[in-house]
C-alpha cells in the first residue's frame, strides 16, 4: 500500500470517531441529554486525567492489573502446555478434546458464584475466573497451530539428527508460535474484560468497583472514567503484545 | 470398526460431562463444606428450579431478551461486515471505531445504559446486542474479503447488479465464515445476558444465581450453574448442527471458534 492511500485510510478512520465525540457533545450542548446523565466529553476526559494522578485510583488500577496478569499468566502456561501435549500425544488428545468441547462454550462467568464460595471474595476467585476465560482461546490456538506444523519440517529435523524429545521445543513450538500468539492476544483482551466484570459483580477494590460505587451514587462522570481506563488498558496491552509478536516473529514470513 | 469409532466420538463429550461431574462429586465429598454441595445434590435441585413458576418466568424472560438481542445483532452486523469486506472505503471508515470499542466490556455498560433507558427490557436487550455485534461483523468482514475476485467479475460480466452480486455471490461464499461469527455471537449473547443480570441484579437467570447465594441456598446456586452451563453447551451444539446442514460443502478450518468471550 502506498503512503497516500494509507494516509487517506487513516483520515477516513478518524471521521467516525470524531463524529461520535461530536454527537456526544452536541447532545449536551443542545440540551437533548441532561448533563447529569451524559456528561460532556471534555469533562469526562478532564476527570480521567485528574483521576489518573490520584493515588487511590492508581491503587484501583494496580489491583486490577495484578489480577489480570496473574490470571492471564496461569492461562498462558496451562494453555500452551495442554495444547502442545494434546497435539503431541493422541492419548492426551482423546482426553483433553471432549473436555474442551464441553467447557469452551460454557459461560465461564456462571462459575463465578461457585468460585466465590470455594476461593473466597479476595484475589483468588477473580484470578481463577480470568484464567478460566482466557485459557480456551490460548489452548485451542496452540493445539491448532501445533497440529498444523508441516510434517516435512519434523522429518527434516529428525533426518538432521534432532532427538525426538527436542523436536517439540525446537520445531513444533516455534512453528506454532504465530498461532499461539494470536490466541494469547484474544486471551489478553478477554482477561481485561473479565477482570473488570468480576470486580463489578463483587469486589471491594479495583476499577470495576470504582464503576459500581459511582453507579450507586449516580455520578455519571465517575462511571465513564473507569470504563475508559479499562478500555485504554486493553488497547495498550494489545499494542504491547503486538510489539512482542513482531519481535518474536522477526524473520517469519508475513502472518 | 468405523461405526464404533463414530459412536465413541459422539459419546466422548457426554463421557466428559459425566467425568467432570464425577470429579465435582469427589471434590465435594472430600471438602465436605456446606457451601460446596455435591454434584448429585445440585442435580437434584435442578427440577425444583425449572418447575418453580417465578424462576421459570425469569429464565424465559432472559432467553427472550437474548433471542431478540442476538437476532437484531446478526441482522445489523452481517450486512455491515459484508460491505466492509467488499469496499475499502467502508472498511477503513469503520475499522478504527470498531477497534477501539473491542476492549470495552459490553456488560459493564449496563449501569450507564440503565441510567438512560431505565431498568426495562430495552436496556438489557441493547447490551446483548452490543455484545453480539463485534464478532459477527468481524467474521462477515473476513469472509467477504476472501471472496474470489474472478467470481465477482464473471457475475458482473453476466449482468448482475452490485446488489445482486452481494446477495448471490458474496453472501453464499462468505457464509461459512459468517456462521462461525454467529456461533461465537450466540455464546457471547448468553455470556453477556448472564453477566449483565449479575451486575444489574434486577431480574433474570443471573439474578437468581446471586439471590440464592445471598440467601445461602447453595444447592440452588450450583443447580443454576448447571442450567446455565447446559444452555451454553446446548445452544452451541444446536447451532453447530444447523451450521452443518446449511454449509455441508464447507468444513471449517477449526472445529471450535477461538474466542467465546
Amino acid at each position: 500500500m502506498n503512503r497516500r492511500a494509507l494516509l487517506s485510510d487513516i483520515l477516513l478512520g478518524i471521521v467516525p470517531i470524531l463524529l461520535v465525540i461530536g454527537l456526544w457533545q452536541a447532545l449536551d450542548s443542545f440540551g437533548y441529554a441532561p448533563v447529569t446523565l451524559l456528561p460532556p466529553p471534555g469533562r469526562v476526559f478532564a476527570r480521567l486525567a485528574q483521576q489518573l494522578a490520584d493515588a487511590e485510583f492508581q491503587q484501583a488500577i494496580a489491583a486490577t492489573l495484578f489480577r489480570l496478569f496473574a490470571g492471564f499468566a496461569i492461562a498462558v502456561i496451562l494453555g500452551i502446555t495442554l495444547g502442545l501435549a494434546a497435539a503431541a500425544s493422541p492419548a492426551i488428545n482423546s482426553v483433553v478434546r471432549p473436555i474442551v468441547r464441553v467447557l469452551a462454550p460454557l459461560p465461564k462467568v456462571a462459575l463465578y458464584p461457585a468460585l466465590l464460595l470455594l476461593l473466597g471474595f479476595g484475589h483468588e476467585s477473580k484470578i481463577a475466573l480470568v484464567t478460566a476465560d482466557a485459557l480456551f482461546p490460548i489452548l485451542l490456538s496452540t493445539y491448532y497451530g501445533a497440529s498444523m506444523v508441516e510434517q516435512k519440517l519434523i522429518w527434516s529435523a529428525m533426518a538432521a539428527g534432532t532427538p525426538r524429545r527436542e523436536i517439540l521445543f525446537k520445531v513444533v513450538l516455534p512453528a506454532a508460535m504465530p498461532s499461539i500468539l494470536t490466541g494469547c492476544r484474544i486471551g489478553l483482551v478477554i482477561s481485561c474484560i473479565v477482570v473488570f466484570l468480576a470486580e463489578m459483580i463483587t469486589s471491594t477494590d479495583g476499577l470495576g468497583h470504582v464503576l459500581v460505587t459511582a453507579a450507586r451514587t449516580f455520578q455519571a462522570v465517575d462511571m465513564f472514567v473507569p470504563l475508559i481506563t479499562i478500555s485504554l488498558l486493553g488497547l495498550i496491552l494489545n499494542a504491547l503484545l503486538q510489539g512482542l509478536r513482531s519481535y518474536l516473529l522477526r524473520g517469519f514470513p508475513e502472518v | 470398526m468405523m461405526p464404533a469409532r463414530k459412536l465413541l466420538s459422539l459419546l466422548a463429550p457426554l463421557l466428559a460431562c459425566v467425568g467432570l461431574l464425577a470429579i465435582w462429586q469427589a471434590g465435594a465429598l472430600l471438602l465436605d463444606t456446606d457451601s460446596f454441595p455435591t454434584a448429585l445434590d445440585a442435580l437434584r435441585a435442578v427440577p425444583s428450579i425449572l418447575t418453580d413458576r417465578e424462576s421459570l418466568i425469569n429464565i424465559l424472560d432472559s432467553l427472550r431478551r437474548m433471542a431478540i438481542g442476538f437476532a437484531v445483532g446478526v441482522a445489523v452486523s452481517i450486512p455491515l461486515g459484508l460491505m466492509m469486506g467488499r469496499s475499502r472505503a467502508v472498511a477503513s471508515f469503520f475499522n478504527p471505531l470498531l477497534m477501539i470499542t473491542y476492549p470495552v466490556p459490553k456488560a459493564a455498560l449496563m449501569p450507564i445504559i440503565m441510567l438512560w433507558l431505565g431498568v426495562g427490557d430495552v436496556a438489557k436487550t441493547l447490551v446483548i446486542f452490543l455484545g453480539v455485534s463485534l464478532p459477527v461483523i468481524f467474521h462477515s468482514f473476513q469472509g467477504a474479503k476472501a471472496v474470489e475476485e474472478k467470481m465477482l467479475w464473471s457475475g458482473a460480466a453476466m449482468g448482475l447488479s452490485a446488489m445482486q452480486r452481494m446477495i448471490r455471490i458474496v453472501l453464499p461464499s462468505a457464509l461459512p465464515e459468517i456462521l462461525t461469527g454467529c456461533r461465537t455471537g450466540l455464546v457471547l449473547a448468553l455470556i453477556t445476558m448472564i453477566t449483565s443480570e449479575m451486575i444489574a441484579r434486577q431480574s433474570g437467570a443471573g439474578n437468581i444465581l446471586f439471590n440464592a447465594m445471598d440467601m445461602g441456598q447453595y444447592d440452588t446456586v450450583f443447580a443454576m450453574i448447571i442450567i446455565v452451563g447446559a444452555m451454553g453447551i446446548g445452544f452451541d451444539a444446536a447451532f453447530e448442527a444447523f451450521r452443518r446442514r446449511l454449509v455441508r460443502w464447507s468444513e471449517p478450518r477449526f472445529d471450535m471458534p477461538l474466542s467465546f468471550s
